[in-house]
């Protein structure tokens, strides 16, 4: 194995620590629960503009870590990715403005603006109909058989959950 | 005029009159009538659309759209995309469209749906991507634009346009639907610079929440997709089309805030594993 080989199976090797990571603070004063459940015993309630390490996600919930070794959950809703003190920074690489954990990336120079492939309204405004594109579209077209597959591997199952309106109130039917 | 005439262009005048049309909007119209053979055709092209014709629109848009960026290279990150939105659309109330999704080869961070069933994600937006259920969230928001005909209607009232009636002259088949894919892309240009009428993103996230909920999914997918756009400056390069044409992520999450107390329960697994299976390749390219 040369050793390109080697550093790609580091890079693989490490994804799944890489993802683990990633940056926050609360965006008011949160109640630190230590379940992840609203009627769990309140650990203690952080001030805002805690620095968060997020472990892990769960529905509404972020399993958090702080500064001070405190851990527990908070809702997903008062936590803001990055990091309290700084500005999120425009026209780069929004992933390092956010301050997203250690996502694997080759690039970590500052950002080169040019040769960006872009969809952005000039690319838009030029755009002539592709048809030959349209087809290969269609080419990777997956059957209810296939998306069932899916499901089945990852013991996703169905469920009736009916619509809600901007009160939160369900709706009786839609259609 | 015949007295039957003169009645058919008294309603219709009234109908755009109550209706609160433009002067755009009713120069359009009557421009219509001139050019599509008179009142009565151009009337019968505002009926709704079939579904057969809401396709074949889908088609001229999704051309359009692709001819602004190509897809990803990828093929098996293609096909898993297909599976999952098809997983997500079969919860839909038109399990039965021809649904295609494909990621392209943008760096900026965006989705589209395009009528009868077309939906793009942006390269730059599987990158902010942790899981599945976000994905699943995403295309979710996506297929609810779709069964809600969000850009069929903003795309008829835009121009009060004859889609329907696009080529009848034509020879062949093809021949028509090359008018159409022409006809549509001014209008297509627009509509997807413009955006959406608001209301129709808000509601378009309360579905994609449920669809994915429904598809068993841990339903806070899209909502952890809008918290780290929120946390992100509007004014990133990558995010300028989206924040044009869409409501503040801080706007989406709070409008989208009541609704989440009725799917709070659902739990469903995330599929991490999987989705970074099907997006090493991705991840490990530069921006």
């Amino acid at each position: 194995m040369n050793s390109q080989a080697w550093l790609v199976a580091a890079l693989v090797l490490f994804l799944p620590a890489a993802y683990a990571a990633e940056n926050g603070y609360t965006l008011k004063a949160t109640e630190l629960k230590d379940k992840p459940f609203l009627d769990a015993v309140t650990v203690v309630t952080l001030p805002e503009k805690t620095p968060v390490e997020i472990t892990t996600r769960q529905g509404a919930w972020m399993q958090i870590r702080t500064k001070d070794k405190q851990q527990g959950w908070v809702r997903m809703l008062s936590v803001r990715l990055g990091n309290p003190d700084q500005k999120p920074r425009g026209g780069g690489n929004l992933l390092s403005a956010i301050g997203i954990g250690n996502r694997p990336r080759t690039s970590t120079t500052a950002t080169v603006t040019t040769g960006v492939r872009g969809f952005s309204e000039e690319d838009l405004a030029k755009a002539a109909p592709n048809a030959a594109e349209l087809e290969k579209m269609k080419g990777f077209a997956a059957t209810a058989a296939d998306a069932q597959q899916l499901a089945a591997q990852a013991k996703l199952d169905r469920r009736q959950i009916a619509y809600f309106d901007a009160d939160g109130k369900p709706l009786k039917e839609k259609n | 005029m015949s007295p039957a005439r003169c009645v058919l262009v008294f309603l219709a005048l009234s109908a755009l009159v109550l209706g609160g049309c433009s002067q755009q909007q009713a120069d359009a119209f009557m421009r219509n009538v001139n050019e599509s053979g008179g009142l009565k055709q151009t009337l019968t092209n505002l009926r709704e659309p079939t579904q057969a014709e809401e396709i074949e629109i889908g088609d001229g848009v999704a051309e359009t759209l692709l001819g602004a960026r190509p897809l990803l290279d990828d093929p098996e990150l293609q096909r898993y995309v297909n599976a999952v939105g098809m997983w997500v659309a079969r919860q839909s109330e038109r399990p039965d469209l021809p649904w295609h999704f494909g990621v392209n080869d943008s760096d900026h961070i965006n989705a589209f749906a395009a009528p009868g069933g077309y939906i793009i994600v942006t390269k730059g937006m599987m990158k902010q991507l942790r899981n599945e259920a976000e994905l699943a969230g995403v295309l979710g928001h996506e297929v609810a634009h779709v069964t809600q005909k969000h850009h069929l209607k903003a795309l008829r009232k835009a121009a009060l346009i004859n889609l329907l009636s696009a080529g009848a002259a034509a020879a062949t088949a093809e021949s028509r639907h090359a008018e159409l894919v022409q006809k549509l892309s001014g209008p297509t240009k627009e509509l997807y610079a413009r955006g959406l009428d608001k209301a129709d993103e808000f509601e378009a996230d309360r579905m994609g929440v449920v669809l994915s909920a429904r598809a068993g999914y841990d339903p806070y997918g899209l909502p952890a997709v809008l918290t780290t756009l929120a946390s992100a400056d509007p004014k990133d390069n990558f995010l300028t089309l989206l924040t044009k044409t869409h409501p503040l992520p801080q706007a989406r999450l709070d409008t989208l805030a009541p609704g989440l107390a009725t799917v709070e329960s659902a739990n469903g697994p995330q599929n991490m594993t999987r989705f970074q299976q099907y997006t090493r390749k991705l991840q490990l390219t530069s921006r």
